[in-house]
């Protein structure tokens, strides 16, 4: 997955585990950048009477780096608080939830927001409600109108907000993926699926939900002047004590905040870094990951490629077997793409390898986007930033197939397969569609409609 | 938010000042409704002071100054008994003693 359940450790504390970010000039306010990170992964919409929520002492931020070094210069924080009205019922909600003041509505989630620059903390906006989780036609009727649009909060500089359950839209086939590397389409080449005929993909995340925490603010206030390439990514922090209540009474949380989960481009922590080592990147930082480029360089999936399916991929074998280091890999995860690699593209940050999701923000939206984004030929895409759209298990598959080597070595022959990889899936996999404003991921779906997901 | 764990923040750290006997008191009284290992510590405390132990701390947060009447909990960890190296866990601060003695007579009252 883009990073659902990466590390051993995160895969136990939802609440703080990261699942995708996103990053891109906003498509219907082009002078605005819309910035979206994902937690709580693989929600059954029908999964109460706890309906999913954000964790109030979880410490949720998203990061800018406008300078190129790997370091903050702009964080957004988010501070959660969570009211119960009646602790005498068992119930989520009391009767129809028809507005974010409705009494029937027991358990509100509210939350602040802290911008973190140069100059200081702003609080920006607090007491902001989220909307309740989509429970079904009974409970929250007139879901998107009457709830989640009322959830986009104007903050104090001019930026929006909204915190709370989304549609999943990352599409992904888990299911084929994690049987032994096996991509359906490509099936009939696996050398453990003996014989199996080519198949569509299946998309594991239909019909599941996630909580987002999505800001929209203007180009200007995330970048710095002359410098229009952003470097994004998510953290979730923890206070480094906690020290369970013996009477069931509140827990003692005390201690500093320490990172535990981290997300910048899809599927680095996922598929590159090794496993005995996923929860220590989780705290670290990116202007720390020098220390996991040989990961990145070396990808263990390059190696794996060529065993899976024999006789497919000779080129990336024989790179592989060269030990030659993926440097269009670090381009494009730790550095940026610089100039003169694509025509026309740089979003190239400096020389510090970071992971941080590279947005070029003087690059307007697509009038005519391509969901593989850059090697679709749409600069507007991952690893432009990355839209709500973008197939990027595809795009990586193929970039670690070594589609994207050539770039970099002209006389490198790319794999025929390379260029074709695919699970399959595209957005009409989706079980509802994206939306086309703020905040652009689908409606929740409702564990009425939904409840066998 | 960084910790004293932090190896990043461990290189910006500087030679950690002793705190003053008014600042451990602080603590001490700080921690009153932190149950056993409040207790614990207020006993030990004269100790503390008087034998110039070091301690280093994380900025705090965004909390406002120090407010001699708080009640947070405080949690105290002995990281290593043998070296002295203590960390008290108050707040959204981390404060690291360094005192053998006082890392010895509080493994000896948790036995």
């Amino acid at each position: 997955m883009s990073s659902h359940r990466e590390a051993p450790e995160i895969s136990k504390d939802p609440v703080a585990d990261s699942t995708d970010v996103y990053a891109f000039v906003s498509p219907d306010r082009p002078h605005t950048v819309t910035l979206i990170a994902n937690y709580i992964p693989l929600q059954g919409p029908a999964g109460g009477p706890n309906f999913y929520q954000f964790g109030d002492k979880v410490r949720y931020a998203i990061h800018i780096d406008t300078h190129g070094d790997g370091v903050a210069n702009v964080t957004y924080e988010f501070d959660f608080t969570t009211d119960l009205a009646n602790p005498g019922t068992f119930l989520y909600n009391t009767g129809p939830i028809t507005s974010l003041t409705s009494a029937n509505w027991n358990r509100k989630q509210r939350y602040s927001v802290t911008r973190v620059d140069g100059k200081g903390r702003h609080v920006l906006g607090s007491g902001l409600l989220c909307p309740p989780c989509n429970i079904g036609p009974l409970s929250t009727p007139d879901y998107e109108a009457a709830l989640a649009r009322p959830a986009i909060h104007k903050l104090s500089d001019g930026s929006r907000v909204f915190a709370g359950q989304r549609a999943e839209g990352f599409y992904v086939d888990l299911g084929s993926i994690f049987d032994l590397g096996n991509l359906r389409p490509f099936q009939n080449f696996n050398v453990f699926a003996k014989g199996r005929p080519a198949a569509p993909g299946v998309n594991a995340t239909k019909f599941l939900n996630v909580h987002s925490i999505a800001i929209q603010a203007p180009i200007s206030r995330v970048t710095k002047a002359g410098r229009p390439v952003i470097g994004v990514w998510t953290t979730a922090s923890r206070q480094r004590v906690r020290l369970h209540s013996a009477d069931g009474g509140q827990d003692v949380h005390a201690g500093p905040f320490h990172q535990v989960s981290r997300l910048g481009n899809p599927l680095v922590n996922e598929v590159l870094i090794p496993i005995g080592t996923k929860d220590f990147w989780n705290t670290q930082h990116p202007v720390q990951d020098k220390q996991f480029a040989h990961f990145v360089a070396h990808p263990e999936l390059a190696g794996l490629l060529p065993v899976l399916y024999p006789g497919v991929f000779p080129n990336l074998a024989a790179l592989v077997k060269a030990k030659k280091a993926r440097v269009d890999l670090e381009a494009i995860l730790l550095t940026g793409i610089p100039k003169g690699i694509v025509p026309g593209f740089t979003n190239f940050t400096g020389p510090v390898q970071a992971d941080m999701l590279r947005l070029n923000t003087s690059i307007p939206p697509a009038s005519n986007p391509n969901i593989l984004g850059l090697l679709g030929g749409d600069a507007a895409g991952f690893p432009n930033g990355r839209r709500v759209f973008d197939d990027v298990v595809s795009v990586e598959l193929r970039a670690v197939a070594g589609a994207t080597f050539a770039l970099v070595d002209p006389k490198y022959t790319v794999d025929a397969a390379a260029g074709q990889l695919t699970d399959g899936l595209t957005p009409a996999d989706l079980g509802t569609p994206y939306l086309n404003h703020f905040p652009y991921l689908g409606v929740p779906y409702d564990g009425y409609d939904q409840p066998a997901s | 938010m960084p910790d004293l764990d932090d190896p990043a923040l461990a290189r910006k750290t500087t030679k950690p000042a002793a705190p003053s006997r008014r600042s451990v008191l602080r603590v001490a009284a700080g921690a009153g409704a932190a149950g056993i290992a409040a207790t614990t510590l207020g006993s030990l405390v004269g100790g503390v002071a008087a034998q110039a132990s070091t301690a280093s701390r994380t900025p705090a947060d965004h909390t406002g100054p120090e407010d001699p009447a708080r009640t947070d909990a405080l949690v105290l960890h002995v990281r290593d008994a043998a070296a002295g190296e203590i960390d008290l866990f108050r707040g959204t601060t981390q404060t690291r003693l360094h005192d053998r003695d006082l890392a010895a007579r509080i493994v000896r009252a948790s036995r």
